[in-house]
């Protein structure tokens, strides 16, 4: 036999604990950098790309392919807050029936869908269908080599590409978020009147006591900070997607993933800044 | 003819679903049983799952206890912000982080998965084979999908309640003990099992539809990026209508 010498460098374990290490840091590096870039380059995409940024805006709001045969984003969202208002009328208006006030369903109505429910959900649903989508296309085009092309022919990639996506974005969920909102207060308002047979006249009247102009537009801001962290995390993992057909499949499961956690947690940030430890509302008078 | 083929193709889909799904329940109960491929399933949607269920049910535990414990202590009911937790935690965030979690991560990591398959050909050689790409691949990875999801639920449950127990003692100064006791006042077994059974049927439904996107991509890479997009959008309207039902049929039931 012959003795075959491996050059092995020492401590192999610990290089590689580094080396996967300074990956992870620079990773978000990367990732930081690709952002600021993206917002920077907004201006750009105004100045530059706007038939784009209408087309996009168009894309998303009806969605494409299979998506837009169901109705397409708008219709997805107002449907995932529906379901969800409606858990406030299932839930809600049995529990409070426990402790005999079940008349406050609608103060329940006016305080949980604004603050929680409806900028959760939309943002969920704004990164399952808007979000994921930019990914797939980005993600294709990055693979079939298109986005080389782009910069070839003398096209700022991340404004044409990126920036473009974060203004039709913040565009699109304006009005995707009305629908969100009313299609809650509509689910928990006829789930808690129709079903369980609450009169109308009690659930609006505790309705609009503690529905807080302020509050809904607090809500649409938090939406809208929601829309740009989504369409940046998406838009960041379907420029750098890498592998083949297989690598753009897995870019959109991380990007989801990855969106989902941000949206939650800036929904955490700004309503904790926002609301503080007071509810800022009387109930007792 | 464009409108006949566009009218067609949803439907042939949802058949196609169907078709499958029932494949599954067939194949289920013959033998040979791929175990291997069940046990490393159950892992890889595990291993996916578990950071995005941690991030995601901590914030939102933190968040729902956040706004009842100021309805709370509005009503001067502050000791019972462990039953409002935990009522929270079991029926609602429990499923609902489930939910995001098994679509959001599990069944677009299974679709890509077994989308970047279909587009090697790998499931045609399987075929050629002789072997059926849906009892090899397809029904391990169903039942992995329902186990993680099951044990998912009661992972986010723990997480969420030590969360709210942490935020509620040390940011909104409510009694350890009397968080403590409160968290059992309204809810007991029969809650915790309708959580579990909810998460069963949540990673059923989406491991059906992850794994039907996945087997029927076509396309190349846009389509295998479609095909996951179209797993997430779908298994979010599925999970929440199945959330909204069992729960509602579990009130019927029980009150």
């Amino acid at each position: 036999m012959i003795a075959v010498g491996i050059a092995r460098s020492p401590a192999p374990r610990s290089r590689r604990a580094t080396r996967n290490w300074s990956q992870v840091w620079n990773r978000a590096g990367e990732q930081t950098a690709f952002y600021c870039r993206t917002l920077v380059e907004i201006r750009i995409a105004f100045a530059q790309y706007p038939t784009e940024i209408v087309r996009l805006i168009a894309q998303m709001s009806l969605g494409t392919g299979a998506l837009a045969v169901i109705g397409g984003t708008t219709v997805i969202v107002g449907f995932l807050t529906f379901s969800a208002g409606a858990l406030i009328a299932v839930q809600g208006y049995n529990q409070l029936a426990g402790i005999g006030v079940e008349a406050l369903t609608g103060f329940l109505s006016a305080y949980v869908n604004v603050r929680l429910i409806a900028p959760l959900v939309a943002g969920i649903g704004l990164a399952a269908t808007i979000g994921a989508g930019a990914t797939a296309q980005l993600g294709a085009q990055r693979i079939s080599e298109e986005i080389d092309a782009l910069e070839v022919m003398g096209i700022r990639s991340v404004a044409y590409l990126a920036s473009t996506r974060v203004v039709a974005g913040v565009v699109v969920v304006i009005p995707l978020y009305c629908v969100a909102v009313l299609m809650s207060f509509l689910a928990a308002r006829s789930g808690t009147t129709a079903i369980y047979g609450q009169s109308t006249g009690v659930y609006d009247h505790y309705f609009n006591t503690f529905l807080q102009p302020v509050d809904l537009i607090w809500s649409f801001l938090t939406a809208i900070a929601m829309a740009v962290s989504i369409m940046l995390v998406h838009t960041y993992y379907g420029y750098t997607a890498s592998g083949g057909p297989a690598g753009v499949g897995e870019a959109v499961g991380r990007a989801v993933r990855s969106s989902l956690i941000v949206a939650v947690f800036v929904t955490l940030a700004i309503s904790l800044s926002i609301y503080g430890q007071s509810g800022d509302f009387n109930l007792s008078g | 003819m464009i409108p006949t083929t566009s009218l067609t193709a949803p439907l042939r889909a949802v058949g196609g679903f169907f078709a499958m799904a029932l494949d599954v329940v067939v194949l289920l109960f013959k033998p040979p049983f791929a175990w291997h491929e069940f046990v490393e399933q159950s892992w890889f949607v595990a291993r996916v799952s578990i950071v995005p269920t941690l991030m995601l049910s901590i914030p939102f535990t933190v968040l729902t206890v956040f706004t009842l414990n100021i309805l709370l202590v509005e009503f001067g009911a502050a000791d019972f912000s462990g039953t409002g937790t935990a009522l929270g935690a079991v029926t609602q965030i429990g499923p609902i982080v489930t939910v995001l979690v098994v679509s959001g991560a599990g069944a677009t990591a299974m679709c890509a998965d077994l989308g970047a398959r279909t587009i090697r050909e790998e499931l045609d050689a399987l075929r050629v084979l002789g072997i059926n790409p849906v009892q090899s691949l397809v029904v391990p990875r169903v039942l992995a999908a329902t186990l993680v999801a099951a044990a998912l639920v009661s992972l986010v449950t723990i997480v969420g309640i030590i969360g709210g127990f942490v935020f509620s003692v040390f940011v909104q100064h409510v009694t350890p003990g009397a968080f403590a006791s409160g968290l059992t006042l309204l809810t007991g077994l029969p809650e915790v099992v309708l959580a579990v059974v909810k998460g069963a049927l949540f990673g059923l439904a989406a491991g059906l539809i992850a794994c039907y996107k996945g087997i029927s991509v076509g396309g190349g890479p846009s389509g295998v990026g479609t095909a996951v997009n179209e797993t997430v959008v779908y298994s979010f309207i599925a999970l929440f209508v199945i959330n909204v039902i069992t729960t509602a049929a579990f009130v019927k039931v029980t009150m």
